[in-house]
């Protein structure tokens, strides 16, 4: 998910700061968990399986990949690893936060369940000194936010009969918003290229299971990519 | 219809993963921050799996639609641009969804 622009903390009132900073994310929490919740319904799960899906899985882009999964009844093995992939990127959020969690293990575990993309920013945003209970404030209000907008969507989902074709194109379109927006922070457009071309070996190939053929077509290439030294890291 | 046991064991394998995940630096540090590997890889699939989950669900759209796969690219193209000069992804969402849906039912 795109990273909001926060605004800057004061610390001298950093009550006040904690609700603020959560208050863009609820702005996007809501009405996205609302989508999921709505779509997840809709796709013929009860509504309590929606919260429990927000409440322990807690990752946007991951569940709502989950949806058109679950519908389709692929393998359990195969969602894992889609949800390995589609995580990925967590792995290097803990990094620079290694000594900014709080130490208290209930705390630090449960920042460490919820770090999310959003909540990552919040948390880097926050100025040193930040009280556990401020940073976990945050996590929590954010969580709530999800969550809230979850039950709202699958309330909705559970009662409408819609016979509009094409209201889950929502789910293509955010995608579309997240794609773009990787595509704005990155140093080169190469992984774009080598998607699509691996959808369309893999779509050629096996169009049942196009789409984890392709991942794992990406991920080789991601790997040669570093090989050939076709792009320097620069830390 | 969802076989409920069977989302249940999909929730909880991706709440393991996902935990697994977001835990696995402050269990495995030292190592992640000197592999040079691993963060190429964060760098590279980011933008690859995000264009292919886009794709897969654009491809899905259009073989569900008799009319074509035009209306899912005029869409998907609209809210990329939108995204690109607004950078608002709720806008970007609703207008993109609200232009499909009326491509789709009422479109020639």
């Amino acid at each position: 998910m795109p990273t909001p622009l926060l605004p800057t903390p004061d610390p001298h009132s950093p009550r006040i700061s904690v609700l603020s900073l959560s208050v863009p994310v609820a702005m996007g929490y809501v009405p996205l968990g609302m989508v999921f919740g709505f779509l997840f319904v809709q796709a013929g799960a009860p509504w309590w399986l929606a919260i429990t899906a927000s409440l322990l899985v807690f990752a946007g882009a991951a569940q709502f990949m989950m949806v058109p999964m679950l519908a389709a009844g692929l393998p359990l093995a195969s969602i894992a690893v889609a949800t390995l992939v589609v995580n990925l990127r967590h792995v290097f959020y803990g990094l620079s936060l290694l000594d900014k969690l709080p130490k208290q293990p209930w705390a630090r575990w449960y920042l460490v369940f919820a770090l999310t993309d959003e909540t990552y920013s919040v948390l880097t945003t926050l100025p040193p000194g930040t009280s556990t209970r401020q940073m976990v404030t945050v996590a929590l209000l954010n969580q709530g936010w999800w969550v809230l907008g979850t039950l709202l969507g699958a309330l909705i989902g559970a009662q409408a009969q819609i016979a509009l074709a094409g209201l889950d194109f929502a789910l293509a379109a955010l995608f579309a918003v997240l794609a773009v927006e990787q595509w704005r922070s990155a140093d080169s457009a190469a992984p774009l290229w080598v998607a699509v071309v691996s959808y369309a070996v893999a779509w050629a190939l096996v169009p049942q299971q196009a789409l984890l053929i392709a991942i794992g077509l990406s991920v080789m290439a991601g790997l040669l990519w570093h090989k050939t030294g076709v792009k320097e890291l620069t830390p | 219809m969802i076989d409920i046991p069977y989302a249940i064991g999909v929730i909880a394998a991706m709440a393991v993963v996902t935990f697994g995940l977001r835990a696995l630096p402050f269990l495995a540090a030292r190592f992640l921050q000197s592999h040079p590997l691993v963060q190429q890889l964060g760098r590279f699939l980011p933008l690859a799996i995000m264009t292919l989950l886009l794709l897969h669900t654009l491809v899905g759209s259009a073989r569900e639609n008799p009319s074509g796969p035009w209306a899912e690219g005029v869409a998907a193209a609209t809210v990329v641009a939108l995204q690109w000069w607004k950078k608002h992804p709720l806008l970007s969402i609703l207008t993109g969804t609200a232009l499909y849906v009326l491509l789709r039912n009422w479109g020639p």
